[in-house]
């Protein structure tokens, strides 16, 4: 039987969505009024699933404390409270949308909850946007 | 087509292997969807009330405001994590339905943590 474990984190961060090299023009035209040049910000809702068996001896698919210090000190210790853009190395060359956000959550753990494996990443911007991000092999 | 029905109910649980402290307790949201053919007659997967009925006899009247490891059966041999308790519901609700109408069982013992076992 398949067993899947989810578990809900929230995070804060600012974030500007402009291309350096594209004009101010173009990255109005593509970003709209997420452009502001100074930034804005969105409390994150982040959902990370894992799957895997459940260990016999205890009881989980993988243990909550481990699973929520991973996610805190690859994920959150980085994003809570920072100006993406410019705090976040990864998003120094890339534009920091939640599509690439969640990429960068599953990067960030992908692998690090072993015997258990990374099934899916749901990252919820504001009430009305989430995405949702998975792919082969977590 | 997918039918859920979603309940609540209270249960206590300890979850030390060799547990003799105090236990504490969860407001546990379930949530179990059923996967099966519409019936041309009824218009229904499944008589919602059946379900309903079923949920209660199966998980309500087992678990509700019990302590899992005490006053229950189905934890001597294995811890009664979220993981563990979710395959029971699964097991206990799957050897009532009709074969393969469960699909699956979504267990959320705190908002921030849920665990699913489908088939």
């Amino acid at each position: 039987m398949t067993v899947r474990v989810t578990r809900r984190y929230s995070f804060s961060a600012a974030h500007v969505l402009a291309r350096p090299e594209w004009s101010e023009e173009k990255n109005r035209d593509v970003y709209g009024k997420c452009a502001n040049a100074a930034g804005h910000g969105h409390n994150y809702e982040l959902e990370v699933t894992v799957r895997g068996d459940v260990d016999p001896e205890s009881g989980h698919v993988v243990p909550v404390e481990r699973l929520d210090a991973v996610v805190r000190r690859r994920v959150l210790d980085l994003l809570d409270h920072r100006f993406l853009n410019h705090e976040v190395p990864d998003f120094a060359s890339e534009v920091p949308t939640a599509e690439n956000i969640a990429r960068f959550v599953w990067r960030a753990l992908k692998g690090e909850l072993s015997p258990a494996v990374l099934d899916r990443v749901y990252l919820r911007e504001t009430s009305n946007n989430s995405v949702e991000y998975s792919e082969e092999g977590g | 087509m997918l039918l859920t029905r979603r309940m609540e109910f209270s249960a206590s649980h300890r979850l030390e292997p060799e547990g003799t402290g105090f236990s504490h307790g969860h407001n546990y949201e379930l949530e179990v969807t059923l996967q099966g053919h519409v019936d041309a007659e009824t218009g229904m997967v499944i008589d919602l009330k059946e379900l309903k009925d079923l949920m209660d006899r199966e998980v309500g009247v087992r678990f509700d405001h019990r302590d899992l490891n005490d006053d229950t059966s189905w934890f001597s041999d294995q811890l009664p994590t979220a993981e563990n308790f979710a395959q029971v519901i699964f097991q206990l609700l799957d050897g009532e339905l009709p074969e393969r109408l469960l699909a699956r069982v979504r267990l959320s013992p705190t908002p921030d943590y849920t665990v699913e076992v489908a088939r």
